[in-house]
């Protein structure tokens, strides 16, 4: 593999050693409360709705999960660091980076990630206009800080208009297609607008899978889940799993050949076996797929990113991680830390499991040159 | 060393009377099918690259094409396709392309028509 004859003459040796730390899906921590300045005259009415609610996860969201959400994650009477507050402003993104040696954050929503779960359209558009006005107006200003723009599914043609408005905000480096309970699956051609937009502004689609809108899409498998461990641990996988076939079997890479892919949240051990699932049935059951011209493997090469967070635990044997993303390709792969989640990954996290195993390029590559390269950051 | 190659008649050639006929012929130890389509002969090795199946012991179809959108889809009904009986890769008769991904290839010979005789050169 992976450890080439350049390791003997390696420099980056530690963390430290490393040029540029870009995590690649950061989050934000935004409430209700926070959005409703940002709702502007026309959605005076979904404002007033929304305050009607006295249990917006609930009334306007739908947002469920069989155990509580990680607990014991966010203990802001113990914890040395207030994460969760830490990410209310650039000051805040700022002094948590810095705590944890990240130079640059790809900035990503909390609550209107899981949009899916609001039914009415109207309430859910009004919620991402309204988080990216928010977004714009708080964290537009750091030169280490880019913004992943948010769209609601439920209208593609309304979704392509908000990628219209904020395109061309010089800190909007992306947009994300909420992929939690997205039904039916981001490959149908329904969302063909909010591809065409993005494709018009060079702008890559993530998607960030989230329980608590999984019910949407998994009903059976949240329904009968009898803990948010349970549910946690295969939501996350599934869902990207249903979205990357729903986008490589219906053909939206090939007829968006200059959309980038990103998928965040899931970790990574789980693509190549995918993958080779997908070449696989591409190979044994051509009359189904006959909008492909090449092996969905190599669909994934070129237009294709993942994100490392969360890695798991890879106690036994920690080059493991390597391995997984020799299989992937290291041009394919970028560190992520998910902070202020709390099952966040450090740099080191990743850094001390692929320094000795890949040559110094390609760890450069992985923490953080990658995700340069595709963001537009300027090291 | 390269030989040159040589010509194996095949038996019973009047047998292949109509389109999808097909005859299987052991050539020095190796199966080679010989196919008849839109009134050609094509000779292929019965061995899929996959995983070493009888190729040519699969069904004759068409295939699966889109327009450039991929909305329509349109079933081309030449049936020059042979599909493994072993997990269904399709690889074309004429010239062992796999329709899939054209990296994969069955080797394929040439057929000389000659006296009423079919002889694969191989
Ligand atoms: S051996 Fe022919 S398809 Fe598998």
């Amino acid at each position: 593999m992976v450890a080439s004859q350049s390791q003997a003459r390696s420099s980056v040796t530690s963390i430290d050693d490393v040029g540029l730390v870009v995590d690649a899906d950061s989050h934000l921590t935004e409430s209700v409360d926070d959005l409703y300045p940002y709702m502007d005259d026309r959605d005076e009415g979904i404002k007033q709705l929304i305050k009607l609610s006295e249990i917006p996860f609930s009334d306007i969201f739908s947002i469920t999960a069989p155990t509580p959400i990680f607990p014991d994650g966010q203990d802001e009477g113990t914890a040395d660091v207030d994460l969760w507050s830490g990410a209310n402003d650039i000051e805040g993104k700022h002094d948590l980076m810095d705590e944890y040696g990240i130079d640059h954050s790809i900035v990503n929503p909390t609550l209107v990630a899981v949009v899916n779960t609001v039914n009415n359209s109207r309430i859910a558009r009004a919620l991402v206009s309204a988080y990216n006005r928010y977004l714009i107006d708080n964290f537009a200003d750091s030169d280490r800080i880019s913004n992943i723009m948010v769209v609601a599914p439920h209208e593609p043609n309304r979704a392509a208009e908000e990628i219209d408005e904020w395109a061309d905000e010089d800190s909007v480096v992306g947009v994300l297609i909420p992929p939690a309970g997205l039904v039916p699956a981001a490959g149908d051609r329904r969302y063909d607008p909010i591809y065409e937009a993005a494709q018009r502004h060079d702008l890559p689609v993530h998607y960030h899978s989230n329980t608590g809108a999984v019910h949407r899409s998994f009903p059976m498998q949240h329904n009968w889940s009898q803990t948010y461990a349970e549910e946690h641990a295969i939501m996350h996988p599934f869902t990207h799993m249903w979205n990357l076939s729903s986008l490589l079997f219906n053909g939206t890479p090939e007829r968006f050949p200059d959309v980038e892919f990103v998928f965040n949240e899931a970790g990574i051990g789980w693509i190549p076996y995918m993958t080779w699932r997908l070449d696989d049935h591409y190979l044994e059951l051509p009359h189904d797929v006959p909008v492909l011209e090449k092996l969905p493997s190599e669909y994934i090469s070129d237009q294709f990113y993942f994100t490392t967070q969360p890695l798991g635990h890879t106690a036994r044997d920690g080059r493991h991680i390597a391995q997984i993303i020799e299989m992937i390709g290291p041009d394919s792969v970028m560190y992520s830390a998910d902070l202020p989640h709390p099952d966040f990954d450090l740099p080191a996290e990743l850094f001390d499991r692929i320094r000795s195993q890949f040559d110094d390029e390609a760890v450069e590559k992985i923490m953080g040159k990658n995700a340069a390269d595709l963001f537009g950051i300027e090291a | 060393m390269s030989r040159s190659p040589t010509e194996h008649r095949v038996p019973n050639a009047d047998r292949l009377d109509e389109d999808g006929a097909r005859i299987t012929v052991d050539v020095d130890g190796q199966e080679i099918t010989v196919f008849r389509y839109d009134g050609e002969y094509y000779a292929v090795l019965n061995f899929c690259v996959h995983q070493a199946g009888p190729l040519c012991e699969g069904r004759l179809t068409g295939r699966m094409t889109t327009d450039e959108d991929g909305w329509e889809w349109t079933y081309d009904d030449e049936e020059k396709h042979v599909v493994c009986p072993w997990h269904g890769w399709k690889f074309d008769i004429t010239d062992g392309t796999n329709v899939s991904d054209s990296r994969y290839v069955v080797p394929t010979y040439d057929v000389e028509k000659r006296d009423g005789e079919l002889y694969i050169v191989r």
